[in-house]
C-alpha cells in the first residue's frame, strides 16, 4: 500500500481504486500530509526572533550563479544561532515552449521540446518521443532503444562531469575554502587523502587547488571529459544539445561498425577518469565530515524522493500504457518511490495517479479540472493531475506568505519529494530489479559496479545508500552515477554489437509517411518517463484530431525548486537550505558569504531553463509555469 | 497579448528597445553593496581578479594594442544550449579566452552565470560600471536567447525574464531587472553587440507560432539603424544549437582584425560571418553524391541522401556537414538526422511538419533519379576497373580470397576498360618518346610491379 495521505487503495488484483464514502476525496483539506511546522508556526517563530535578535539578515541572492538558467534565492539568516530561518526559491525565467507545442502536429513535437532545456539537450526530445509512441501506439525496434540507450549514457557522460567541476566544484576548491572556510585550510594541508594512489592527490589542499575555477586541473580535466562524452553523442545524434536523430518509433542514425566502434573508443577512455572522480568525491564528503560534523547537515533532506526510471529494455519496451508496470520494471534504473528510507513502489502506475501539480503560492488562479477521472487503466487521477491541469496566470507582488514565485509545487501522494540522478542508484539499488549484467549488481543497500580496466586496473566499487543525504551525498552520488550510467552505455553497445551480428538493420519503427499515415484522429492520452541529468523528466500528452491539445512538461528543477504547497511544506530547496547550518566564519558578520547556502543549493545541480512553461486554453492566453518565477512583484 | 506587428520597427519608427527605455525612463542610482558585506562572494574576491595573475599577456603575446575585453553574456528567452555548445568550442576554446592563454587574442573577461564564483549583486557590479561608463576595457554584449517583449509584460505588471535587482523601483526600491532592459541599457556603447543562436539572432522557437511572450531578435529588438560604438550592427551566429566553435571563431576573428594582423571579417546581408554562412549545407553534406546519383533513404537510418525523410539541407545556410558539430566530430547528416533549418530565419515554422519531404525538391530528386539511372553504372563500372591492379588485369586473376565468388570482367568489359584507359592516357606526357636514360630499360613498365619470374 503506496499511498498515505491520497485515498487511494487497492483492490485483489492490484488496480488502484478510491477508498469509498469521502466526499471530495481529492480537496486539500480533506488529504493532508502531515506537516511537522505549519507555515504560519514558522513566519510566527521568526518574527519573534527578529524581534530580539539584530543578527539576523533578510537578503536576496539574484542570480545565483555556477547553476544553469536563472534562479534567486532568498533567505533569512540568523548569524548568531547560525541558521536559516526561512528561505524562498524563485526561477526568474519564463517562456513558452508548451504553448507554442499546442495546436500542432505532434510530429513537431520532438524537436520543438528539446528546445526546452540546452544543458541536457537530448533528454526532452527523448521523453517527448515516449510521449508520442505511447500516444500513437508505435514501439520501436530493438536497435532504435538501443542507441536511445546509448545516446542518452553518453550524455550523462557529459552532464555529470559539468555539474562536479564547473559548477559545484569551485565551491570546495581552495579559493573558496581559504576566503570562507579558512580555519578549515590548516587541516586541509595536513589531511592525506585516502585516495592518493587513484586520483593523484597528496593532501586535501592539493585536491581542493586543482578544483579551483579555469586554472585548476580537476576543473579543467572536467571540462574535456564533458567535450569527449559530447563526441559520443554527436556521433549518434548529429550534434548536441538538440539532437537530430530522434523520430516517432526509434531514431534516423546510420549504425554502422564505424559507428559502434568509434563510440566504443571513447568510451574505453572514460573508465580510468570514472575512478577518479569517484575517488575525489570520495574524500571530499570524509574530509568535510571529519572536519566538522555539521557538515552532515549542509542540504539535509530526509531520505524522500522519487525517479520514473531510465533506459530501457530494448525487448520489453512495447510503447503503451498497459504493460508499463511490466517494462518499467525492466529498465537499467528502476523506477521508483522512496519516502523517509522507505521504498513504497516500483510501479510507473502508481507514480503517475499519485502525481498532483499545485499552484497556492503561485501567481496562478486554482484551475484544476476533472476532464480526466481515471487513466487509461481505470485508475482514478487527482484533478490536480497533469492530464487535468489547466492554469491561470495572475501576475501580482511578491509575498512570501502569498504568492512569491511562478514556480508550482508538484507532489507525489502529497509529499515533497526529491529528483535527482543519484536517485538511480537508490531506487535500482533498493528495488534489486535491474538486468542481469557482469558490470552491475544491486544489493538492496548499495550498487556494487565493476570498473573495466583501462590503464588503471579492473575494480569493484561500492556506493551505499547514505544514511543522511546532504549536499556532500548528493555530489558523491552523482560521481557513482557517472559510472553507473557509462557501464549502462556499455552494456548498450555490447547489445548493438549482438544485433548487428543477427543482422538486425531496423531502427525506427515506421518510415516518414507510414507515421505520417499512423497519427491517431480520436483522442489519446501518454506520458513519457524519461530523465534528466538531474533525474525525474515527464512529459504528459493530449491529442485529438491529430493535434496536440495539451502538453505539460514536469522536470526534475520543477520538483527541486517549487515553492510552499497548500499545506505550508516547503520545496526541496527550500527545505535542505533551512536544514543547513551556518559554518562559515561569520565572527565579523560582514563577512558572510552564504557559502554553506550555496553548496546546499548547487548540490541539487538546478537547471531552470526547462522549468518554466506556459500553455493556452481555447482562445485566451492561459499560462502555465511549473517553476518561472520572477523575483518579484 | 499585444499585436506584436504593431510594434515592428518598420511600422513603429520606435525601436522596441527605445519604447522599453522610454517607458521605464533613465535611471542613475546601482544596487547599494555596502549593507551586503561578503554575501555572495565566497571566493573573497571577483573572478576576473582571480584570474588576473594568469590571464594577463604582455604586447607580443597579444600582436596589438588590445588588452582586455569584457564580454557580457545575457541569457533571454532561452535553453542555456548555446553556452552549452561555446563550452564545447576549441577553436579556439573558451578557456583559452578567459585566461589570455590564445596568442593574438587580448584577455576576454567573460561574465557569464555559468562561470562566475560571485552571486547576487556582485555578479552585476561590471555590468553597472559598464553603464556608469566606469569600465576599464571596452565591451561587447552577447545575447543568447530571443528578447521576450517586456512591454507587454510590463503592463500587466510582470516580466518574463529577469537577472538581478537594481533600485530602479519607485522610491528606489530594489525591483528586477530584466534580461532585455540590461541589454537596451548596454548597447549604446557596447563595442559589439553578438547574437548567439537562432532564438537571438532571428527569434527562433520561442518566438513560433502560438508564443505569448513576444519574442524576437536582437536586431528586431535594437531595429535596423543599430550601430555599436565601433559602427558596427549587430553580428549573428545562428544554429539550435550553434556550434560552439562558429561563435568563438567569430570573436576571434573580429578581434584579430582589431588586433591589426587579421583581415577585415566578412558578413553577410544578415550579419552573419559570410565565410562560415556562405553555402547551403547539402554542397559539403556527406550524402550529396547519394543526391546526385538519385538514391534516397526510404526509412530512418538507410545510409542515402535524406531529402525524402525530410532533409531541407539544399536550401539552408549551414556548416556543420564540413566543420561538424563538437571536435569536428558529428554533424547532422553524418549520423542521419536531416536538417531541420535550424541555422535559418524562418526555423522552425517555414519547416514543419517535420519528418516530411520538402516540396520543392519535388523536381530535383525526379531529375537526380534520372541522371543517377544513367551515372550510377556507369560509374560502377569504372570502380569495378579501379578495384584491379595493373598486375591482375595482366594475370587475369584476382588474389584475394574474398573475391572467389567474384568473377573476371566479361570481354566486353575488358575491351571497354582498355578503352577507359586509353581515354584516360591520352596527353599522359609519359608516353612521349624522350630517351630515359637514368636507368636500364629492362626494368618494369611504369605502374606495375617487377615482371613476375615465369
Ligand atoms: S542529406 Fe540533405 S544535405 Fe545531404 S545530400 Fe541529402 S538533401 Fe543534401
Ligand atoms: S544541418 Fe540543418 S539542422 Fe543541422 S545544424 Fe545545420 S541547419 Fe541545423
Amino acid at each position: 500500500m503506496c499511498f498515505k495521505t491520497l485515498p487511494v487503495e487497492f483492490d485483489e488484483r492490484g488496480n488502484a481504486v478510491l477508498r469509498g464514502g469521502i466526499p471530495n476525496p481529492y480537496d486539500v483539506t480533506v488529504a493532508k500530509p502531515d506537516v511537522d511546522l505549519s507555515e504560519e508556526e514558522r513566519r510566527e517563530r521568526i518574527e519573534s526572533l527578529v524581534a530580539r535578535n539584530g543578527h539576523i539578515k533578510d537578503l536576496n541572492m539574484d542570480p545565483v550563479t555556477r547553476i544553469a538558467g536563472a534562479l534567486a534565492v532568498h533567505v533569512t539568516a540568523d548569524l548568531d544561532k547560525r541558521a536559516y530561518l526561512d528561505s524562498h526559491a524563485q526561477a526568474t525565467l519564463f517562456r513558452g515552449y508548451e504553448v507554442i507545442l499546442m495546436g500542432r502536429d505532434p510530429r513537431d513535437a520532438i524537436f520543438v521540446a528539446s528546445r526546452a532545456c540546452g544543458v541536457c539537450g537530448g533528454v526532452h526530445a527523448h521523453a517527448a518521443a515516449y510521449a508520442i509512441e505511447q500516444a500513437m501506439g508505435i514501439a520501436p525496434p530493438p536497435l532504435g532503444t538501443v542507441v536511445r540507450n546509448m545516446t542518452e549514457a553518453a550524455e550523462m557522460g557529459y552532464d555529470n562531469p559539468l555539474h562536479l567541476y564547473l559548477l559545484a566544484g569551485p565551491d570546495y576548491s581552495e579559493s573558496v575554502i581559504r576566503s570562507s572556510n579558512p580555519e578549515l585550510w590548516p587541516l586541509a594541508e595536513r589531511w592525506s587523502c585516502p585516495n592518493e594512489h587513484i586520483h593523484g592527490f597528496k593532501t586535501m589542499s592539493d585536491l581542493m587547488t586543482a578544483l579551483n575555477p579555469l586554472t585548476g586541473a580537476l576543473y579543467r580535466e572536467g571540462l574535456e571529459f564533458t567535450r569527449l562524452s559530447r563526441e559520443m553523442v554527436v556521433i549518434l545524434t548529429g550534434k548536441y544539445p538538440h539532437p537530430q536523430n530522434v523520430v516517432p518509433g526509434g531514431v534516423s542514425t546510420t549504425v554502422t561498425l564505424q559507428t559502434l566502434n568509434e563510440y566504443h573508443s571513447r568510451l574505453g577512455k572514460i573508465f580510468d577518469y570514472a575512478q577518479r572522480m569517484m575517488a575525489v568525491w570520495d574524500d571530499i564528503p570524509a574530509f568535510f565530515y571529519e572536519a566538522d560534523d555539521r557538515y552532515q547537515f549542509v542540504g539535509y533532506r530526509p531520505t524522500t524522493q522519487i525517479d520514473p526510471g531510465y533506459w530501457d529494455d530494448p525487448y520489453a519496451y512495447d510503447a503503451t500504457y498497459e504493460n508499463c508496470n511490466e517494462w518499467g520494471e525492466k529498465r537499467w534504473s528502476t523506477p521508483g518511490v522512496v519516502i523517509d528510507g522507505e521504498l513504497v513502489t516500483t510501479r510507473l502506475t502508481d507514480i503517475n495517479i499519485g502525481w498532483e501539480e499545485f499552484v497556492e503560492h503561485s501567481y496562478y488562479e486554482e484551475s484544476s479540472t476533472t476532464r480526466f477521472a481515471q487513466d487509461m487503466l481505470g485508475n482514478p487521477l487527482s484533478p490536480y493531475h497533469p492530464w487535468n491541469k489547466r492554469t491561470l496566470p495572475k501576475p501580482g507582488g511578491r509575498d512570501w506568505k502569498d504568492k512569491y514565485t511562478w514556480a508550482c509545487a508538484p507532489r507525489w501522494d502529497r509529499k515533497v519529494v526529491e529528483a535527482g540522478c543519484y536517485s538511480r542508484l537508490l531506487m535500482t539499488a533498493m528495488a534489486q530489479k535491474i538486468p542481469d549484467s557482469d558490470f552491475i549488481t544491486a544489493t538492496g543497500t548499495s550498487m556494487r559496479l565493476l570498473v573495466p580496466k583501462g590503464e588503471v586496473g579492473e575494480r569493484e566499487v561500492e556506493w551505499h545508500a547514505p544514511a543522511r543525504w546532504n549536499a556532500l551525498e548528493r555530489n558523491r552520488g552523482r560521481a557513482y552515477h557517472y559510472l553507473f550510467s557509462q557501464l549502462v552505455g556499455l552494456e548498450s553497445l555490447l547489445e548493438a554489437y549482438k544485433l548487428m551480428k543477427q543482422g538486425e538493420k531496423r531502427v525506427a519503427a515506421l518510415d516518414p509517411s507510414a507515421l505520417e499515415k499512423a497519427i491517431p484522429q480520436d483522442e489519446r492520452v501518454s506520458v513519457g518517463w524519461w530523465g534528466a541529468g538531474r533525474g525525474w523528466l515527464t512529459h504528459h500528452l493530449v491529442m485529438d484530431k491529430g493535434k496536440i491539445t495539451n502538453y505539460q512538461i514536469c522536470t526534475p528543477s520543477t520538483i527541486n525548486a517549487s515553492p510552499r504547497d497548500p499545506w505550508g511544506q516547503p520545496g526541496p530547496y527550500e527545505e535542505a537550505v533551512m536544514n543547513t547550518p551556518i559554518i562559515e566564519d561569520v565572527s565579523d558578520p560582514s563577512r558572510f558569504t552564504s557559502i554553506d547556502m550555496l553548496r546546499a543549493i548547487r548540490s541539487f545541480d538546478p537547471c531552470m531553463p526547462c522549468t518554466t512553461h506556459v500553455h493556452t486554453g481555447e482562445g485566451e492566453v492561459v499560462r502555465e509555469v511549473n517553476t518561472c518565477s520572477c523575483g518579484g512583484d | 497579448m499585444a499585436d506584436r506587428s504593431t510594434r515592428s520597427p518598420v511600422r513603429n519608427p520606435r525601436t522596441p528597445a527605445q519604447e522599453l527605455l522610454d517607458e521605464l525612463g533613465p535611471v542613475t542610482q546601482f544596487h547599494d553593496t555596502t549593507h551586503l558585506g561578503a554575501f555572495g562572494m565566497p571566493s573573497g574576491a571577483m573572478t576576473e581578479d582571480m584570474l588576473s595573475s594568469v590571464a594577463t599577456a604582455g604586447t607580443p603575446t597579444r600582436f596589438g594594442p588590445l588588452e582586455k575585453v569584457h564580454a557580457f553574456w545575457f541569457a533571454g528567452m532561452s535553453c542555456d544550449g548555446c553556452s552549452v555548445a561555446v563550452t564545447g568550442a576549441t577553436l579556439p576554446s573558451v578557456e583559452s579566452l578567459l585566461l589570455g592563454a590564445h596568442p593574438g587574442l587580448p584577455r576576454v573577461v567573460l561574465h557569464h552565470p555559468v562561470i562566475n564564483m560571485e552571486s547576487g549583486p556582485y555578479y552585476l557590479q561590471p555590468a553597472e560600471q559598464a553603464m556608469a561608463g566606469r569600465l576599464d576595457a571596452p565591451y561587447v554584449v552577447i545575447l543568447e536567447g530571443s528578447i521576450a517583449d517586456e512591454v507587454v509584460a510590463n503592463a500587466s505588471g510582470g516580466y518574463w525574464s529577469s537577472t538581478g535587482e537594481e533600485p530602479w523601483g519607485p522610491d528606489g526600491d530594489l525591483r528586477p531587472v530584466t534580461s532585455t532592459e540590461w541589454v537596451a541599457r548596454l548597447a549604446p556603447n557596447a563595442a559589439a553587440m553578438i547574437a548567439i543562436g537562432t532564438c537571438a539572432t532571428w527569434g527562433g522557437v520561442p518566438s513560433a507560432e502560438g508564443n505569448p511572450t513576444g519574442a524576437m531578435s536582437l536586431m528586431d529588438f535594437l531595429g535596423k539603424d543599430y550601430r555599436s560604438v565601433l559602427g558596427v550592427p549587430v553580428v549573428n551566429v545562428p544554429g539550435c544549437p550553434p556550434i560552439g566553435d562558429n561563435f568563438t571563431e567569430t570573436v576571434a576573428a573580429v578581434l584579430y582584425f582589431l588586433q591589426g594582423f587579421g583581415p577585415l571579417p566578412e558578413f553577410d546581408e544578415l550579419g552573419r560571418p559570410a565565410w562560415l554562412f556562405g553555402e547551403t549545407v547539402h554542397r559539403h553534406c556527406v550524402r550529396g553524391a547519394y543526391y546526385e546519383e538519385g538514391q534516397f533513404a526510404k526509412d530512418f537510418g538507410d545510409p542515402e541522401c535524406l531529402v525524402e525523410i525530410g532533409c531541407w539541407g539544399p536550401v539552408v545556410n549551414c556548416n556543420i556537414a564540413s566543420r561538424g558539430a563538437i571536435m569536428s566530430v558529428g554533424g547532422c547528416m553524418n549520423a542521419g538526422g536531416a536538417c531541420i533549418g535550424c541555422t535559418m530565419p524562418g526555423f522552425p515554422d517555414k519547416f514543419t511538419p517535420f519528418y516530411k519531404r520538402p516540396p520543392g525538391s519535388m523536381a530535383s530528386t525526379v531529375v537526380s533519379r534520372m541522371v543517377g539511372s544513367v551515372i550510377r553504372p556507369l560509374r560502377k563500372f569504372s570502380n569495378n576497373n579501379m578495384n584491379r591492379e595493373v598486375r591482375w588485369d595482366r594475370q587475369h586473376a584476382t588474389p584475394s580470397a574474398f573475391s572467389r565468388e567474384k568473377s573476371e570482367p566479361s570481354a566486353l568489359a575488358h575491351v571497354n576498360h582498355k578503352f577507359y584507359d586509353a581515354l584516360r592516357r591520352s596527353g599522359d606526357t609519359s608516353r612521349n618518346d624522350a630517351d630515359v636514360w637514368g636507368k636500364r630499360q629492362d626494368e618494369a613498365p611504369s605502374g606495375g610491379s617487377p615482371r613476375t619470374r615465369a
